[in-house]
């Protein structure tokens, strides 16, 4: 009895973060499959997040802790690989079509480490707030992606010439016909780059059903929206892409980091494109109290967005100096880097932690909060409040 | 060595020798995968295909009652579980008709124009706020 009224009560009690913004309070959930314990942001399409913790486990985030995002209601909720086709048409010599067994016997194997980051990824933290998926900073991972490189399929069909865009479709649509299907596209030449890929792995397993299962295209770099997932479909346009999701939504102001005044009007809007850097504390959280002349070390996780990390900043003190933290292997310049440096807060009272990740291209994390109406690309210098007593 | 025992032997190497071979190419494979950057890779499946069938969880989840719940619950519940909309922000009467229109107009959401408002004044209800001083958040009416 007493054991199980023990897992009976254990069983009813839900488990809740306060995420620390306004109306943050999410769900610890486990009864999406394949997925261990997420933030849960909303049920049906599935919004899952990372809970943060995961992120100081190493820099391959786990598959099971991966984060979700679809936009569409009818997701497959079964994919059979022995009638799965990968199907690659439209302004093409030859269409063709292709089993998962073709793409892994008759391409050359292509694997990149990359992060997978939400275009809205921490828009909970975004001042004015703004409405959309009330990401924290966990709609993120990075994982080593195996597969088959894009522009290999590509040359096999026979793209024409004159062809402007590729555009990519999965299995998934809305729950009223009257939903646009989710397709995104990328420029020919960005398509033939030799980088990006379609993934039947990630870290050594076929994807989790609600990353994609089987297929999903990998676009190293980029905001996560071109990565479409299920992907089953590949079309070469002759002219450019006109469809709702490539044209009117995924749309940020074309300046320096998307940032906008709150309410400014007429500003020219492109698509969302190359990731910005970002770097993050994963071992101190804000409250964190340490002992005036103790030794510690403080880590964390960084990434140059659209290019390598070059250097990752650090200081205890906003007013500087900003000293050089120790950077972990190397595993591709386009995923994580662990970051640590030695602390020993010299005297009593609050002090204010600051990091900032420089990437190989030069670009630095602002000093200020970038902002946009639809709550893209926030990649301000993270800081923890600590206390030294 | 008898034949006993070199028969003995023998039947005890080939799965001693596969099981070394096998924990290797493993273990290779592990250390491959945590390793390695960028670059082309030894080919094969990872593993043999398999049919995947999951069940996805349901929400039960219900707008709280009030004036304009039924609207709420018979229309925003169509494309997608209201969680959704208890976690945003608190918004202003512009916002949510904004977001309204945005299902509308961009998603094909089959509410009636004449229902917009009173929908509006519900969620406003709800998880709501005036005009802030700092000026509008600028629902900018994109779909994602």
């Amino acid at each position: 009895m007493g054991l199980f009224g023990a897992s009976a009560w254990k069983a009813a009690a839900a488990t809740f973060a306060e995420l620390p913004f306004v109306n943050g309070r999410r769900e610890l959930v486990t009864n999406f499959p394949q997925k261990g314990a997420m933030l849960l942001q909303r049920t049906r399409p599935p919004l899952l997040e990372t809970p943060f913790e995961v992120f100081d486990q190493g820099v391959f985030t786990p598959t099971d802790r991966f984060y979700v995002r679809w936009h569409l209601a009818n997701i497959p909720n079964s994919v059979d690989p022995a009638t799965f086709r990968l199907n690659i048409r439209g302004h093409v010599r030859q269409p063709i079509s292709l089993t998962l067994d073709d793409l892994v016997r008759e391409f050359r194997p292509f694997e990149i480490a990359a992060v997978n980051q939400c275009s809205g990824n921490s828009r909970g933290f975004f001042s004015p707030r703004v409405p959309g998926g009330e990401w924290a900073n966990g709609a993120m991972g990075n994982a080593l992606w195996k597969g088959v490189r894009l522009k290999d399929v590509l040359d096999r069909t026979g793209v024409k010439a004159g062809a402007p865009q590729v555009r990519f479709r999965g299995l998934d649509t809305g729950a009223i016909p009257q939903t646009p299907n989710f397709m995104k596209s990328l420029a020919i030449d960005h398509a033939r780059d030799g980088e990006v890929m379609i993934a039947y792995a990630m870290n050594g397993d076929p994807l989790p059903l609600l990353n994609g299962f089987p297929l999903r295209l990998v676009v190293p770099g980029w905001y996560a929206t071109y990565w479409v997932k299920m992907l089953d479909d590949i079309e070469v346009l002759d002219k450019p892409d006109d469809n709702f999701w490539t044209t009117k939504a995924y749309l940020i102001p074309d300046t320096p980091f998307a940032n906008v005044q709150p309410g400014q009007q007429g500003v020219k809007m492109v698509p969302i494109n190359r990731m910005l850097p970002r770097s993050f504390f994963t071992n101190v959280q804000d409250g964190a109290v340490f002992k005036v002349g103790q030794a510690t070390t403080v880590r964390g996780i960084a990434f140059g967005g659209d290019t390598g990390v070059a250097k990752v900043l650090f200081t205890s003190d906003a007013a500087g100096p900003w000293q050089e933290a120790r950077l972990g292997p190397d595993h591709g310049k386009y995923g994580f880097r662990q970051w640590e440096v030695p602390l020993r807060l010299s005297s009593r009272g609050p002090h204010k932690l600051m990091i900032k990740a420089v990437n190989t291209a030069g670009s630095a994390q602002p000093d200020h909060a970038n902002w946009n109406g639809a709550g893209f690309m926030r990649n301000v210098v993270e800081s923890v409040s600590v206390q030294a007593t | 060595m008898s034949t006993n025992l070199r028969n003995l032997a023998l039947v005890w190497a080939v799965p001693i020798l596969l099981g070394i071979a096998l924990a290797t190419g493993l273990a290779w494979s592990r250390n491959t995968d945590s390793t390695a950057a960028v670059g082309e890779t030894a080919g094969g499946p990872v593993q043999r295909w398999a049919k995947v069938s999951v069940e996805m969880p349901t929400s039960h989840a219900a707008f709280p009652a009030g004036n304009g719940a039924e609207i709420a619950n018979g229309q925003c519940l169509i494309c997608h579980s209201a969680g959704m909309v208890l976690r945003q922000p608190p918004l202003t009467l512009d916002e949510w008709t904004g977001e309204i229109n945005k299902m509308r107009n961009s998603f094909g959401a089959p509410l009636p124009a004449d229902q917009v408002a009173a929908l509006a004044r519900y969620l406003v209800g709800i998880n709501g706020r005036q005009q802030s001083p700092g000026g509008p958040s600028a629902v900018d009416g994109q779909g994602s």
